[in-house]
């Protein structure tokens, strides 16, 4: 009979642990979680998942960073609520220049490493906007900011999966957005306690 | 009216000679696509260079697969520009790509060769066991530019026994894959490459080494003033052209149907180094419809998918057109009373039909070419003569058996009626073996026999690789 090595069997001790404290992570305080998949893509990351159009009205978030750095806008998607200001910082020892062609249109000039600009996106007039952030210095740089209406969204991560939590009960409409995929909008009933599954596959 | 010259004696040697010394039409798989997607060869390939159904959908659609997504290739392409730059045109750059690593591919062919001759004098000349290792190399580079575009260019390199080098830019072309419409409906490349014309016989499918490929070698006022195969002359030979410099648009109808129409430089080189020998332009058409398998597009909807991928029960039928202005380049011509004049051929049509059936491991194929042309003598680039108008035919049949995934057998027959019907109609038999010794390499035995003159024959085992 094969025996696993003590080592081997302390790891599993330690997986076992991880997944379950996970699960009581994910879990409280939690509202809808799930998977996106989108199909024919590489990744199922960087999918928005948000509830449209929440009764209330919500204040901007605390201002956040969009890093450029190793030629790459870092996030590669950043949702904000309506009027955040969004500080963007050049981390690379290259100039770079940040320009969106969507919505009101703007373009922050080009700076050097260490340097940030801001930008309060405070012009949506229907959610979600999304900004594609381009850079004129490195054309293949893209980056996304999707100004929301309310601070309930999540970004999925590489398999796809994401976590709503901080709202209250009621009903709602949960959407999603990703920048090569499509799908329809679902209904959402949150109660307290008592988490909620919602899974989206995308097509083009 | 003149009459073409008859050496009869000496024609069957004559014509055993070019026909030796005919290069075989490279014939490629391409290596990048394999390492691009992390596949085998065999997923496009039946044996090498032959295409499967699903290698002629990812041929067609712009070395793109059927049905494509991001997921599918394995090494994303380095990117030249964000999609979102599209939005942004004319006052930016359309976005494209490049692939990660160089897209290069490289093909060798050595080649065991035996042959014998009947020589004019009536003896026989016998090549025994010349090592030809390597008799040729061919450097590809091909893929995809980002969306719609796509590329595939070829060097050759033959080695000749004298240790010389031949080298060739056999293809040099960019394409743009359905840059508007729907998708596949419309292609369109420009540079030098192989015309959509006759399939079979061109590089993609080619079983055969040493098959004469009548349809593209015979010259109406090459050889014995129009009845054997063309030759390396200069101006290029008269011929349904195996390459082109044009430009090419074609599509897929409803998954079903093939059009294609092109335009050609036609015969070069002119008289001051132009490529072109005259201002005029060569024009082809073809239009293909393929009942049953797989989609020419790769669509499978509504069709049986066979296990095996060399498998695809259908029968493709097709016919094609090409239209040439010879006028004003002049072809050194010698006439019965030994005098050199210069012939033009003023303009010249070929039309054919092809069809090719798959039924399990089977695949037979075949094309039949008819050829018109409109000579007429001149001396000082002034007419000397009437215009003669002779017509040839050619025709080709061909047998593909899959034995096992890595043996194939072929049998080809093809004949040339030249168009001095005093002049004998060539036949030619060839009989090939390819096995797969791994994915990409092959070795084949094959033998050639002139079927007037059963001294004329050839036995080759050859190996080809391509890495």
């Amino acid at each position: 009979m094969n025996r696993l090595p003590l080592a081997g069997v302390a790891c599993l001790h330690c997986a076992a642990l991880l997944l379950f404290t996970h699960a009581l992570t994910a879990a409280a305080g939690t509202n809808v979680a799930g998977t996106v998949k989108i199909t024919g893509a590489a990744s199922n990351a960087d999918a928005v998942v948000y509830i449209q159009n929440a009764a209330g009205t919500f204040p901007a978030g605390k201002s956040v960073t969009m890093d450029q750095s190793k030629m790459q806008f870092a996030p590669h998607v950043l949702p904000v609520v309506a009027g955040t200001m969004v500080k963007f910082l050049n981390d690379d020892p290259t100039a770079h220049n940040v320009f969106s062609p969507d919505n009101e249109k703007f373009n922050l000039g080009t700076w050097p490493q260490g340097q940030t600009k801001d930008y309060a996106f405070n012009k949506c007039a229907k959610f979600p906007c999304v900004y594609t952030l381009l850079c004129r210095v490195h054309p293949e740089m893209e980056g996304y900011i999707v100004v929301l209406q309310n601070p309930f969204f999540a970004v999925t991560g590489k398999d796809g999966s994401y976590a709503i939590s901080g709202m209250p009960p009621g009903s709602y409409t949960l959407a999603v957005w990703h920048s090569k995929g499509k799908a329809q909008p679902k209904p959402l009933t949150v109660a307290a306690n008592k988490p909620a599954t919602a899974d989206f596959v995308l097509g083009r | 009216m003149f009459s073409m010259p008859l050496i009869k004696a000496m024609r069957a040697a004559v014509i055993f000679l070019v026909l030796l010394g005919l290069t075989a039409s490279s014939a490629y798989a391409v290596p990048a696509f394999a390492r691009k997607y992390q596949t085998s060869c065999q997923t496009c390939h039946v044996v090498f260079p032959k295409l499967n159904a699903f290698g002629e959908a990812f041929r067609l659609r712009g070395y793109r697969m059927p049905g494509e997504t991001e997921e599918m290739v394995k090494e994303p392409p380095v990117s030249l520009g964000a999609p979102a730059y599209k939005k942004l045109w004319p006052r930016a750059i359309w976005p494209g790509a490049i692939s990660r690593t160089v897209p290069l591919a490289v093909n060798i062919k050595m080649a065991d060769v035996n042959t014998s001759t009947l020589n004019d004098d009536g003896s026989v000349t016998h090549v025994n066991n010349d090592l030809q290792f390597p008799q040729e190399a061919n450097i590809f580079g091909a893929g995809t530019l980002g969306d719609h575009v796509s590329y595939l260019t070829e060097v050759t390199f033959g080695e000749n026994a004298d240790s010389s080098v031949s080298v060739e830019l056999e293809h040099a072309r960019l394409q743009f894959d359905s840059p508007f419409g729907r998708e596949d409906l419309f292609h369109f490349r420009i540079g030098k490459f192989a015309p959509n014309l006759v399939d079979g016989v061109q590089e993609m499918w080619i079983s055969t080494d040493a098959a004469i490929d009548s349809m593209f070698a015979f010259n109406p006022v090459g050889v014995n003033g129009g009845t054997g195969l063309a030759e390396d002359t200069s101006p290029a030979p008269i011929s349904l052209p195996d390459r082109i410099r044009g430009i090419e648009g074609y599509g897929i109808i409803a998954h079903r149907a093939l059009w294609v129409a092109g335009l050609a430089n036609g015969i070069g080189p002119g008289a001051d180094g132009q490529f072109d020998g005259n201002n005029a332009k060569d024009v082809y058409a073809r239009f293909d419809y393929k009942f049953g398998g797989m989609g020419l597009d790769g669509d499978t909807r509504g069709a049986a998918i066979p296990d095996k991928n060399w498998r695809d029960n259908s029968v493709r039928v097709g016919v094609f057109a090409y239209r040439g202005d010879g006028s004003k380049i002049n072809f050194p011509f010698t006439l019965s009373d030994g005098t050199t004049q210069n012939i033009q051929d003023l303009h010249f049509v070929r039309t054919g039909v092809y069809a090719s059936a798959f039924y399990q491991d089977l695949n037979v194929f075949g094309a039949y070419l008819h050829g018109t042309d409109s000579l007429q003598l001149f001396a000082d680039d002034a007419p000397a003569g009437p215009v003669f108008e002779p017509d040839y035919k050619a025709w080709f049949a061909q047998a593909d058996y899959v034995v096992y995934p890595w043996l194939q057998g072929t049998f080809r027959y093809e004949t040339v009626t030249p168009g001095d019907r005093s002049a004998p109609t060539l036949k030619t038999g060839v009989f090939n073996v390819s096995a797969l010794v791994r994915a990409n390499v092959k070795a084949m035995l094959e033998y050639q026999r002139d079927l007037r003159q059963g001294q004329n024959h050839s036995l080759n085992a050859l190996v080809r690789f391509a890495f």
